[in-house]
């Protein structure tokens, strides 16, 4: 079908979402929009589901860190933000989320809030409640493979 | 604006670790509900410039068993929250001077009314508006709460009671930070300076206990002065 001309296409709104999740967890596009409508529909409803038309345009992530951008409506974005925030998980998988900002342009988006590539984890030993225990550290933060699952830390907490 | 979290052991995150998320998000201050966390509050401060606050959780079964924590626990932290859940136990809570938070009224067999409303705002008792069912649950138990937080929050605003808001973190990732809080609030019939007020209201009680536990403070209104010996 021909595109509407520009006067009345929809405005669209950009959303820069940082992701964190555990280190072994995996999520995908997919899993990640899954988990965005089934938010959605249950915090706005049907009706304010269809009016912010919440779309998972990119989205990266490896290693237990990822960042996404969200389209959605211009004028819903609060809506946007708040059905971002109940999700608390993905495929089982508990994700932290935080809205980093709101550009009108993906390109303005990535540009504006968007770290791009984060640092590199390595795996090492660490001294963490009163033993060694393997590790996977990233910057200044650590997360400590404990018999009952990971421990978030950061380095202040090792000894 | 503060947030209050349960950190390792009791939780699957560091203080430290939360505070790095919290700086993140743009939170000046935590305040740390488990007991058992060990932190240093200053090592914290200078990467993250977030003030870790010791606070303790009673979780207690029944009022005397609580009125023994109070007794115990009262001196060794800065803020003194008291889990709540039943009617006895929110009873308690709320005619305790010496209590600053009544942490999650309204869950399980909790209620609260006009009655507790009223002696809260006397006895200068902040009450919890928990966030984390609203955030973490679905179906018919997230309807619950939220109708619970709408009962809780009518009777707030009616008796001009003083409140906290927090999402009672477990782990870092279930933090969120304050616009997201606001644009939830807003969705279940919250004003956004309602939240923005709860999560600095931690910070007003972080600062009015730190004065009181201060050398000079002898009673509210009174100091110790040049005069005194």
């Amino acid at each position: 079908m021909k595109h509407l001309p520009k006067h009345i296409r929809p405005r669209w709104r950009y959303l820069a979402v940082g992701i964190e999740s555990a280190p072994d967890a995996e999520i995908d596009r997919g899993a990640f929009q899954r988990a965005l409508w089934y938010a959605a529909g249950n915090l706005l409803g049907d009706a304010g589901s269809a009016d912010a038309d919440l779309t998972v345009f990119g989205f990266e992530y490896a290693d237990g860190v990822g960042e996404a951008i969200v389209r959605t409506r211009r004028g819903e974005t609060d809506a946007a933000r708040a059905a971002l925030a109940c999700i608390d998980s993905v495929d089982d998988d508990p994700i932290g989320l935080v809205v980093r900002g709101i550009s009108g342009t993906v390109r303005a988006c990535e540009e504006s809030y968007l770290r791009g590539r984060s640092p590199d984890s390595v795996e090492e030993t660490v001294a963490f409640a009163d033993d060694q225990r393997p590790a996977i550290r990233r910057d200044d933060i650590v997360e400590i493979s404990m018999p009952e699952g990971f421990v978030a830390a950061t380095e202040l907490d090792l000894h | 604006m503060y947030e209050a979290v349960t950190a390792y052991p009791a939780g699957d995150s560091t203080v430290s670790r939360q505070a790095a998320t919290a700086a993140d998000y743009g939170y000046s201050g935590l305040v740390v509900r488990t007991r058992e966390a060990d932190f240093d509050a200053d090592a914290i401060n200078d990467p993250y410039g977030v003030d870790a606050v010791r606070g303790i959780e009673i979780d207690a079964a029944d009022p005397e068993s609580a009125a023994g924590s109070v007794g115990n626990h009262r001196r060794d932290c800065t803020v003194l929250l008291v889990r709540g859940g039943t009617d006895a136990l929110n009873r308690y809570a709320v005619e305790t001077d010496r209590i600053d938070v009544l942490s999650r009224p309204m869950t399980g067999d909790g209620d609260f009314n006009h009655v507790l409303a009223k002696a809260a705002k006397t006895h200068n008792v902040h009450v919890e508006f928990d966030f984390g069912p609203v955030l973490r649950s679905s179906g018919g138990r997230r309807v619950q709460a939220i109708q619970r937080l709408r009962k809780l929050r009518e009777l707030v605003e009616q008796y001009d009671t003083p409140f906290v808001v927090s999402v009672g973190a477990d782990s870092h990732r279930q933090l969120r930070a304050p616009r997201e809080l606001r644009a939830v609030g807003e969705q279940i019939g919250f004003e956004a300076s309602q939240i923005t007020a709860g999560l600095e209201a931690w910070g007003e009680i972080v600062a009015r206990n730190r004065e009181r536990q201060g050398e000079d403070f002898i009673e509210p209104g009174v100091r110790r002065g040049r005069y005194e010996p």
